[in-house]
């Protein structure tokens, strides 16, 4: 399973795919390769979405968010923090799209462990590299000393004897166990220019930084991953053409089985990174690997197991989330055929031919072929009856639901109340049992999906900062720029809970301790007070000084234009004023925030008030045009000149 | 004498916002600033020595001299400007003479800190104008000779002088600051005083 790289929105959380239902969120986890830590991935949080699990980090989220697909795990394991170590949730992977190319021995077991799977028919690898001796292999017949090759997938690590194997190409019989794996054996260490490192897995070119030489082969290996390593660094080094280990027919490199007679190729495909690393002895406690993971990524063949350590918690929610998630598989229902209809026995029944036929089966293909202007029509109508059925199947659920919403209601409501006067006394259980029978309602909050254990709020506001944050920077819906890239808090809590749809409204305290979260967070928008107390929402790039220049530039403009009416002063010199009004239609604001606007200049001494008949106005401001800091007070210098003639003359 | 000619307003006097108190502290001290220099010069144009503050106290007419030379209302269209239709309230109008006189420029006639409706505008002290009086007096070598009042304000002798035609109580200020100096001695009653010059 890929760790790769993903989209971050704006407000720095994956972008979510079609479909893509998010279901948790844990923040203080670490990433491992197998045994080892991903370096640039030990610091961030994970989600848990129905399609996939991301991990965005805390440091860079642009450089080190990865996510890995779901539909890539084989299974997952979980393992209980012990003293040190934290709770970790191991993600194994199942074998890569190449070894459809192969025939999978149907009896490998799942006893085995996982990694057989990986292990099955990845012909992925560097040519330098030790080969898989299963490929190339070849293993002599005794009795009619046919030299025969040994299936690709065949492993003697993990071959028992439920290992299916085939029989001799030219005698037909089945060879022994013991005889195969003699010849992959000895096949392997003939070959290696290395000792000991018998590899069970494909060889991955990966940038691994170890290589466990205890990893030696032998059948009934260690149930955990095996690791894949370098024998030394090397550097692929595609030949211009391919030659097939069976027929020695040159093929060409990206072909995967030989022209010929159809043998796998080990393929010379491989993509330009491919770039043996070095490989680095770490002796920190935590293996890490070499290079960050975003290298690796690009390797084709099987990684490792990833591990998600959760160092703050949340671990047992996670796994119990993950395992409804992997039975649930929603990602399959991306690429499901959609709903059969229910039959339309009676569209167009004896119409042209074999609708006979048709009718009694009951089939909804339309199947009338009649061309020329009927035809179309006959396809509109059957569009048409298309459209109402759908529509009238579809919304038959939702008068169900209408008509069962009141009593659905009243049941949310009685848990609610029942909660309540337990109080802080409540019990755990009781809790518990609320919150399932909440979820199961469809009731989930963002609460849930956060958990509610450690941190607190803490997760579960930074969560709905992020939200909202997306939610103000989404251009489909423009919010903050409909607004004039800035808008008061309590018009963004109206507009935010509108758009909630009646679901999970967020209370104003949660909503402004969420706005005060995004400073901190890095977040492009952000809480800004005014100096009456205020509080607007805006840009992050939005200052004082780009308004004021804005303001400015609008006014000096007005000096241009005559004003509509005659007006007594001279407005080539002085512009005019301008109200609240004014402002707000101009940079489309709303006239709270253009008052504030406008008085934060004035205190700035760029602007400068007056009050008419006509209301409140403000002009640039030609009062103090700065010649007055220099004036010097008469009363003060003269009581300077006595001081000076009295310290003179001694006297002080 | 001349009339003084129209008197040349600043920029700021058709300036509307210039009539309304700003909220800004730094556009503030600048608006009395302006203001403070406004009347200065007004007065002094116009050779106003005592301002009334509002219209009210230019009818009672006791204030305003006949031998002064009349600018149409005078004050009038000081802290109002006709052209853009707009005045300085009372209150703000007060502030701005507060200002002046912490800098000992203005003085309220009714005297002590009375708020009147009359205030004395000192384009002039009346230290600066016993200045003036002495130095005239130096010149023309009238140093020890009595002189009335009247005489240096209106005769004939002080025709050009800076203070011809000034207002009398201000120089007796002015006359009481030589006094205090040892420059001069100012004896007689009341309407017919008179000085005498050391």
């Amino acid at each position: 399973m890929f760790l790769k790289q993903i989209d971050l929105t704006t407000a720095l959380r994956p972008a979510y795919l079609p479909d893509e239902d998010l279901l948790f969120v844990q923040d203080n986890v670490g990433l491992y390769e197998g045994k080892y830590k991903v370096p640039n991935q030990q610091n961030g949080q994970v989600y848990l979405t129905s399609h996939r699990v991301c991990y965005v980090d805390k440091a860079e989220p642009r450089k080190h968010s990865v996510a890995l697909d779901l539909k890539d795990v084989e299974r997952y394991e979980f393992y209980a923090g012990f003293l040190k170590s934290s709770a970790k949730i191991t993600l194994i992977p199942k074998a890569t799209k190449r070894s459809s190319l192969q025939p999978r021995p149907p009896g490998i077991t799942p006893g085995t462990g996982s990694s057989s799977v990986t292990r099955t028919g990845s012909p992925v690898r560097a040519p330098p590299m030790k080969p898989p001796p299963a490929s190339t292999a070849t293993w002599v017949c005794t009795i009619c000393s046919f030299s025969n090759p040994v299936p690709s997938n065949f492993d003697p690590s993990t071959a028992s004897a439920h290992t299916p194997l085939p029989p001799c190409l030219a005698c037909g019989i089945k060879p022994t166990l013991a005889h195969i794996l003699k010849a992959s054996i000895s096949n392997a260490t003939s070959r290696q220019p290395a000792p000991t490192l018998y590899t069970p897995l494909p060889v991955r070119p990966r940038p691994v930084s170890e290589f466990s030489a205890a990893q030696i082969s032998a059948p009934g290996l260690p149930s955990t991953p095996g690791r894949g390593t370098n024998s030394s660094p090397r550097t692929s080094d595609p030949d211009a053409s391919f030659q097939c280990p069976r027929c020695t027919f040159l093929n060409h490199p990206s072909l995967l089985s030989c022209e010929i007679c159809g043998a796998p190729l080990i393929s010379h495909d491989l993509p330009a990174e491919f770039n043996q690393q070095a490989r680095t002895e770490t002796d920190s406690p935590g293996p890490f690997l070499s290079t960050p993971l975003s290298a690796a990524a690009h390797s084709l063949d099987t990684p490792e197991s990833v591990k998600v350590s959760f160092r703050g918690g949340g671990e047992k929610i996670f796994y119990e989330r993950l395992k409804g998630c992997m039975t649930q598989r929603k990602w399959l229902l991306q690429g499901a055929p959609p709903i059969p209809r229910s039959s339309r026995s009676d569209s167009l029944g004896g119409n042209g031919t074999g609708t006979g036929a048709d009718a009694g089966t009951g089939s909804p293909v339309e199947r009338v072929k009649v061309a020329g202007i009927a035809g179309l029509e006959r396809r509109g109508q059957a569009m048409r009856k298309n459209n109402e059925l759908v529509i009238g199947s579809a919304f038959e659920d939702l008068e169900a639901l209408m008509a069962s919403a009141k009593d659905i209601v009243a049941l949310a409501e009685r848990f609610a109340r029942q909660v309540q006067p337990g109080g802080a006394g409540g019990s755990a259980s009781e809790t518990a049992l609320l919150a399932e029978s909440a979820s199961q309602l469809g009731l989930i909050t963002t609460k849930d999906i956060v958990g509610t254990s450690g941190g607190g709020d803490s997760l579960y506001l930074s969560e709905l900062a992020r939200n909202l944050a997306e939610f103000l920077t989404d251009d489909g819906r423009g919010v903050l720029k409909r607004a004039g890239g800035i808008m008061s808090l309590v018009d963004l809590w109206a507009v935010f809970n509108r758009a909630r749809g009646g679901v999970e409204l967020v209370s104003p305290s949660d909503f402004e301790k969420a706005a005060n979260l995004w400073e901190k967070l890095g977040l492009p928008v952000r809480l800004r007070t005014f100096k009456s107390g205020v509080k607007v929402v805006q840009g992050k790039d939005r200052t004082d000084e780009t308004t004021i220049r804005a303001l400015l530039a609008w006014m000096k403009d007005l000096h241009e234009f005559p004003p509509d009416r005659d007006v007594e002063w001279d407005w080539r010199e002085f512009g005019r004023g301008v109200t609240a009004r004014d402002v707000a239609e101009r940079f489309g604001w709303s006239i709270g925030v253009a008052e504030e606007e406008l008085e934060m200049a004035e205190e700035k001494g760029v602007l400068c008030r007056e009050e008419g008949i006509e209301g409140l106005k403000f002009w640039e401001n030609f009062i103090d045009t700065g010649e007055g800091k220099s004036r010097p007070n008469e009363a003060k210098e003269s009581h300077d000149k006595i001081m000076k003639a009295l310290k003179e003359g001694g006297f002080l | 004498t001349t009339s003084p000619g129209p008197f040349p307003f600043p920029r700021e006097y058709f300036f509307p916002p210039f009539f309304t108190r700003q909220t800004n502290l730094t556009t503030h001290h600048a608006q009395l600033t302006k203001w403070s220099a406004l009347v200065l010069s007004y007065c002094r144009h116009h050779r106003i020595f005592k301002l009334p503050l509002s219209p009210a106290s230019t009818t009672t007419g006791t204030s305003t001299t006949a031998d002064k030379p009349i600018s149409a209302t005078p004050g009038e269209d000081l802290f109002y400007s006709p052209k853009i239709n707009r005045r300085l309230s009372l209150v703000d109008t007060r502030e701005v003479i507060n200002f002046l006189k912490k800098d000992g420029r203005a003085e309220y006639v009714a005297g002590g800190d009375k708020e009147g409706d009359v205030v004395w505008i000192y384009w002039r002290t009346p230290e600066e104008w016993a200045t003036l009086v002495e130095g005239w007096v130096e010149e023309t070598g009238q140093k020890g000779s009595v002189l009335t009042l009247y005489e240096l304000t209106e005769g004939e002798g002080t025709r050009g002088t800076e203070f011809h035609g000034m207002d009398s109580e201000l120089l007796q200020k002015a006359l009481s600051v030589l006094v205090k100096r040892g420059k001069a001695q100012i004896f007689g009653q009341e309407d017919s005083q008179g000085v005498k010059f050391f």
